[in-house]
């Protein structure tokens, strides 16, 4: 069957079957690598991406379950070379080490800091719980987060200025 | 070959889900990983997303109708819910993740039957019941009485839950709910035992107690309850109701904890559940 969903903004077509997860239509079939399968089942958060604005494990959607739906995957985040804050943040805090969990990390981080522009560290450790970092450990990641929510807000200041 | 149909009607719903070898999808944290793992193989798979009469909440009367494949987040972030079955709402905050929240459905964790099914919990000692739809019509099945084991339900072939009612109750509940296991978010309990208490001039006026993960099924602990009902809750009480809790489970060894282990949780969070009760 042809699925039909916009994926970063652009308008996307994938032939699925009725197994293929999200997932694998956004990695296999639109190469969409930075989306990361980690356990595949919905333990690791490694593929979180945007479903309609809200995180869910890519790996626990069907393909066509996406039928007509929106999608934000970490690759739709960047302007060109420039990184989105909230990525500069987790480089700037060390916030990665293998690095492999850090997409689903930064995904989950987007839609907190779109509802909560000033988390509170339980609204932050809430919005991250599904996501499980394997090397680095949480306390650096917690700072990413922290960093990247006064940034945003920076900008935001000067954007009124 | 795996079908996927997508359903607009709840008439389409109950013709596709006739067809031999047809599940229902909801959110899909539990049938996706099912599947893969080859724990169930399907033949097609009925997605029941844009049927209006499994979405939503709704106040009628006293009762709160939350329709079977509304997202848990949506029932989390919903104040009638916080307002009339506070208990629910804290429950789900605990139950998996941001992520499963988002897809995880109140029918689909009910039909899943898992013994650890933490929103089974809430459900139980709110009386609630659940509105099932077939061929020959609509039942009504309370939610103490849906489940016969491990993956098994009432639910007959065809059937699927519409709808959870949850009638009005006293407001003055004193709740309680802790589930026991390994991780913060996206634990399978190894126990967990829920409560509700209201008190009346220092005695209980009602108490309701349930279990997950001491048993096949989540289960209410009725001789506890009964133990404890009209009498003031002091240390004995307090005691004897968290052992009869424990004689009360059927707990297994697995790979999360051993029965022994198991009963003497339930017996320990019931325990706490009165003696805070006592001290509120």
């Amino acid at each position: 069957m042809k699925v039909r969903f916009t994926v970063n903004g652009r308008a996307a077509t994938v032939e699925a079957d009725a197994e293929m997860r999200l997932l694998d239509a956004l990695r296999d079939e639109l190469h969409l690598t930075g989306t990361k399968e980690g356990c595949g089942e919905g333990e690791c958060g490694a593929c979180t991406v945007l479903l309609d604005g809200r995180p869910v494990n890519s790996c626990l959607v069907l393909a066509a379950q996406a039928e007509g739906r929106d999608v934000l995957t970490i690759e739709g985040l960047a302007a060109g070379p420039q990184l989105h804050p909230i990525q500069q943040a987790f480089v700037d805090a060390g916030a990665a080490q293998c690095g492999f969990c850090t997409p689903g990390f930064v995904m989950s981080t987007y839609a907190l800091l779109r509802d909560h522009p000033a988390p509170s560290d339980e609204e932050i450790l809430t919005a991250l719980e599904g996501n499980l970092c394997r090397c680095t450990g949480y306390v650096k990641i917690v700072d990413a987060v922290r960093r990247a929510a006064e940034r945003l807000a920076e900008a935001r200041a000067q954007e009124t200025a | 070959m795996l079908r996927y149909v997508r359903v607009d009607t709840e008439a389409d719903l109950l013709d596709a889900l006739r067809k031999d070898g047809a599940r229902l999808l909801s959110g899909g944290t539990d049938l996706i990983v099912k599947m893969r793992s080859g724990l169930v193989q399907p033949k097609s798979l009925v997605d029941p997303a844009a049927v209006p009469e499994l979405r939503g909440i709704e106040t009628a009367g006293g009762d709160l109708r939350i329709g079977a494949a509304t997202p848990l987040a949506e029932i989390l972030a919903s104040r009638e819910v916080g307002e009339r079955a506070p208990l629910l709402a804290d429950v789900l905050r605990v139950l998996g993740c941001v992520q499963i929240r988002n897809r995880g459905t109140l029918g689909g964790n009910l039909a899943n039957a898992s013994p650890a099914a933490d929103s089974a919990i809430p459900l139980l000692l709110y009386e609630a019941t659940l509105e099932v739809v077939g061929e020959g019509g609509t039942r009504s099945v309370p939610v103490d009485g849906f489940f016969l084991g491990p993956g098994r339900t009432v639910l007959e072939r065809g059937e699927y839950i519409r709808a959870v009612h949850i009638p009005a109750s006293r407001q003055d509940w004193i709740t309680f709910f802790h589930k026991v296991g390994r991780r913060r978010a996206l634990t399978i309990a190894i126990a967990s035992v829920g409560g509700l208490a209201a008190f009346s001039r220092g005695s209980v006026a009602e108490v309701r107690l349930a279990a997950g993960s001491v048993a096949p099924i989540p289960l209410r602990l009725r001789s506890a309850e009964e133990r404890l009902a009209g009498r003031a809750l002091d240390e004995e009480a307090v005691q004897r109701a968290g052992a009869l809790a424990a004689e009360e489970v059927s707990p297994i060894d697995d790979v999360r904890a051993t029965a022994r282990y198991r009963r003497e949780v339930t017996r320990d969070l019931v325990a706490r559940f009165l003696a805070q009760a006592a001290g509120a």
